[in-house]
C-alpha cells in the first residue's frame, strides 16, 4: 500500500435489493488512524455500507478495498485474512448466547491464536477493562442489559487487536446516559488503541465528539462528508434539517403530517370542542 | 389465465432448483470442511451428547413400541395360516432391514433436526452468524462439521440399539404374551439375517444421519424474516429431511439388496 493512501476506500459502490436501490455510487475514504462518522435517517443504506465493507455482501458495481485489498475479490482464506484486522461490532451486540461473556471474548482468540487459557483469560479482562466493565465474565448475554451486551461487543470486537473497528448504530435504543457512556468507550477505543473507525449512528452528540470527519448518507447517496467543525455550517438544506430534527424539509419522501399548533380539547361526554 | 398458472410454475421451479443448487454447495463445503483445521473437540462432544446420549430415551421408547406392535400383528396375521412360527423371524428381518434405521431416523429427524434448524435459525436472525463471519470464522466449518459427524456417527449407534430393543420388544409379545418358546424365538430372530443386513442398516442410518445434519444445518443457516422465519425452519427441516429419508431408503434397499 502507498504511504497516505486510504486504509478504507469505497469507490462508486452500488448495491440494490431487487428493485430498491439501497446504495448508488458511493465515495468514500478513511484514512489510517481517522474517524469516520456516518450519519442518515432509517433505511438509507448505512448499515449495507457497514457489511459490504466486512464482505458480507457483494457490491453490485463499485468496490471497496481495505488495505489495498479488493474486498469482494478476494478468496475466502484472503477474506479472512483481512476481517481479523477488522471489529465489527453490531448493532444488537450480536452476541453467542450459547457462551459466557468470557467464551464470547476469548471466541477469537481461541481460534486464531495460539494463546494458553491463562493468557486468554488475561486478555479478556484487559478488554472488558477497555470497555469499562469488570468481572462479568462468567455472565451469559441473556443477564446482561443493552448498554452491557453493546460493551462486551466492543470487547470481543478489540479481542484480536484489530487496525479497524466498525460501529453499527451503537447507541440505538439506549438511554441518554448509556449513550454517552458508550461515546466515551469508543473515544477511549479510539485513543487508547489508535484504531481506525466507521461508526454509524444517528446520535448527533456522539457523532460531533467521536468524529473526524462526519459524513451525510441520504436515499443511498453520500450528500456531505467534511470535518465535524465545519459540518454543522454546511448549507445543504437536508443536512440541515437533519441537524435541526425537523419534520418538515425535504428529507422525507412522504410528506409528514401536519404539525398541530393549538390543541383543542374536547368535553369528555359531550365530544364537542369548547 | 394459461401463462399466469405457467409464469406460477415457473417460479417456484426456479426458485427449487435455486435452492436444491445452494443446498449442494453448502453441503460439498460442509464435506469439505471436515478435515480443515481447527478441530473443536469440545464442540464435537457436545453435540455427541446433543445427538446421541439424549435421543437415546427417545429412540428406545420407539423401538420398543413399534416392534411390540408389529410382532402383535404378525402373530396375529400368522395364525390365520397357523405358521406362527414365522413370525419371529419375519420380526428380526423387517426390524433390523427397516424399521429400526427408518425409524430411528424419522425420530432424529424430529429431535435432532428440527434443534439444528432452530438453533441456527435464531443464530442467523440475531446476526450470530454474521459475527462468525466477522471473527474470521467460516459458519459452515463451526457449526456444520460438529453437527454432521455427530449425527453420522450417532445414528448408526443409536440404530444399533433399536434394533437390539426390537428384539426384546418381539420377545416380550411373541414369548411373553403369545406363549412361543424363549429357545426358538432367540434362533428365529436371526434366522432369515445375516452380518450384511445388520451392514445395510447401518449404513442407511448413516446416510440417514448426514440427510439429517444437513438439511437441519441448512435450513437455519438460510432461515429469513425474523421470528416466523425461525418458527417454520424447524418445520420445513422435518418435512424435508422425513421425505428424503424415506425416498433415500427405497433407493438404498435397492441398491444394498442386490
Amino acid at each position: 500500500m502507498e504511504p497516505n493512501s486510504p486504509l478504507i476506500d469505497v469507490v462508486n459502490l452500488s448495491k440494490a435489493f431487487g428493485p430498491k436501490v439501497v446504495l448508488s455510487n458511493v465515495n468514500l475514504s478513511v484514512k489510517e488512524g481517522e474517524s469516520l462518522v456516518v450519519l442518515g435517517g432509517s433505511g438509507t443504506g448505512k448499515t449495507v455500507l457497514l457489511r459490504n465493507i466486512m464482505g458480507l455482501l457483494t457490491p453490485d458495481s463499485g468496490h471497496v478495498s481495505v488495505d489495498g485489498n479488493i474486498i469482494h475479490q478476494l478468496k475466502r482464506d484472503e477474506l479472512f485474512q483481512v476481517r481479523k484486522k477488522i471489529g465489527m461490532c453490531f448493532q444488537m451486540a450480536a452476541l453467542f448466547d450459547s457462551m459466557t461473556v468470557e467464551g464470547n471474548i476469548g471466541f477469537p482468540l481461541k481460534r486464531h491464536t495460539q494463546m494458553s487459557p491463562g493468557e486468554i483469560a488475561d486478555r479478556v479482562d484487559e478488554c472488558l477493562n477497555l470497555v469499562g466493565l469488570r468481572g462479568c465474565q462468567k455472565l451469559k448475554p441473556s443477564e446482561l442489559s443493552g448498554g452491557m451486551k453493546r460493551r462486551v461487543g466492543f470487547a470481543r470486537a478489540i479481542a484480536l487487536k484489530p487496525q479497524i473497528l466498525l460501529f453499527d448504530e451503537p447507541t440505538t435504543g439506549l438511554d441518554p446516559v448509556m449513550t454517552d457512556v458508550i461515546g466515551r468507550v469508543i473515544l477511549d477505543l479510539k485513543h487508547e488503541l489508535g484504531v481506525t473507525t466507521i461508526t454509524i449512528t444517528h446520535d448527533l452528540k456522539s457523532a460531533f465528539e467521536i468524529a473526524d470527519r462526519i459524513a451525510l448518507l441520504f436515499r443511498g447517496e453520500v450528500i456531505a462528508c467534511e470535518p465535524g467543525s465545519t459540518f454543522r455550517d454546511n448549507p445543504h438544506p437536508i443536512v440541515q434539517q437533519f441537524l435541526r430534527g425537523d419534520a418538515d424539509g425535504p428529507f422525507l419522501q412522504d410528506p409528514p403530517p401536519p404539525k398541530r399548533t393549538n390543541h383543542a380539547i374536547y368535553h369528555p361526554l359531550t365530544g364537542v370542542a369548547p | 389465465m394459461l401463462t399466469s398458472l405457467l409464469d406460477k410454475i415457473g417460479r417456484r421451479a426456479l426458485v427449487a432448483l435455486e435452492q436444491a443448487g445452494d443446498f449442494s454447495v453448502v453441503s460439498g463445503r460442509a464435506f469439505a470442511a471436515v478435515f480443515r483445521r481447527p478441530f473443536d473437540t469440545a464442540n464435537l462432544m457436545r453435540q455427541f451428547v446433543a445427538v446421541g446420549v439424549n435421543s437415546i430415551p427417545v429412540i428406545v421408547l420407539t423401538s420398543l413400541a413399534v416392534s411390540l406392535v408389529f410382532a402383535l400383528q404378525l402373530a396375529y396375521g400368522f395364525k390365520q395360516f397357523q405358521a406362527e412360527g414365522l413370525a419371529a423371524q419375519v420380526n428380526g428381518l423387517a426390524i433390523t432391514r427397516e424399521l429400526a434405521p427408518v425409524i430411528s431416523g424419522l425420530m432424529l429427524a424430529g429431535r435432532v433436526g428440527s434443534a439444528m434448524a432452530a438453533e441456527l435459525g435464531t443464530m442467523q436472525v440475531t446476526e450470530q452468524i454474521d459475527a462468525l463471519e466477522c471473527l474470521a470464522t467460516d459458519p459452515v466449518h463451526y457449526l456444520f462439521v460438529p453437527r454432521l459427524l455427530a449425527s453420522a456417527i450417532m445414528l448408526p449407534l443409536l440404530t444399533a440399539m433399536a434394533i437390539y430393543v426390537g428384539y426384546w420388544g418381539g420377545y416380550m409379545l411373541l414369548v411373553g404374551a403369545e406363549g412361543q418358546s424363549a429357545t426358538v424365538y432367540a434362533s428365529d430372530f436371526y434366522k432369515l439375517l445375516d452380518v450384511r443386513d445388520v451392514r445395510i442398516a447401518l449404513t442407511k442410518a448413516l446416510v440417514f444421519g448426514i440427510i439429517i445434519a444437513l438439511v437441519g444445518c441448512w435450513r437455519g443457516y438460510r432461515t429469513q424474516g425474523g421470528a416466523e422465519g425461525v418458527g417454520n425452519a424447524p418445520t420445513s427441516s422435518v418435512v424435508t429431511s422425513s421425505l428424503w429419508i424415506l425416498i433415500a431408503d427405497f433407493f438404498l434397499t435397492k441398491l444394498l439388496l442386490v
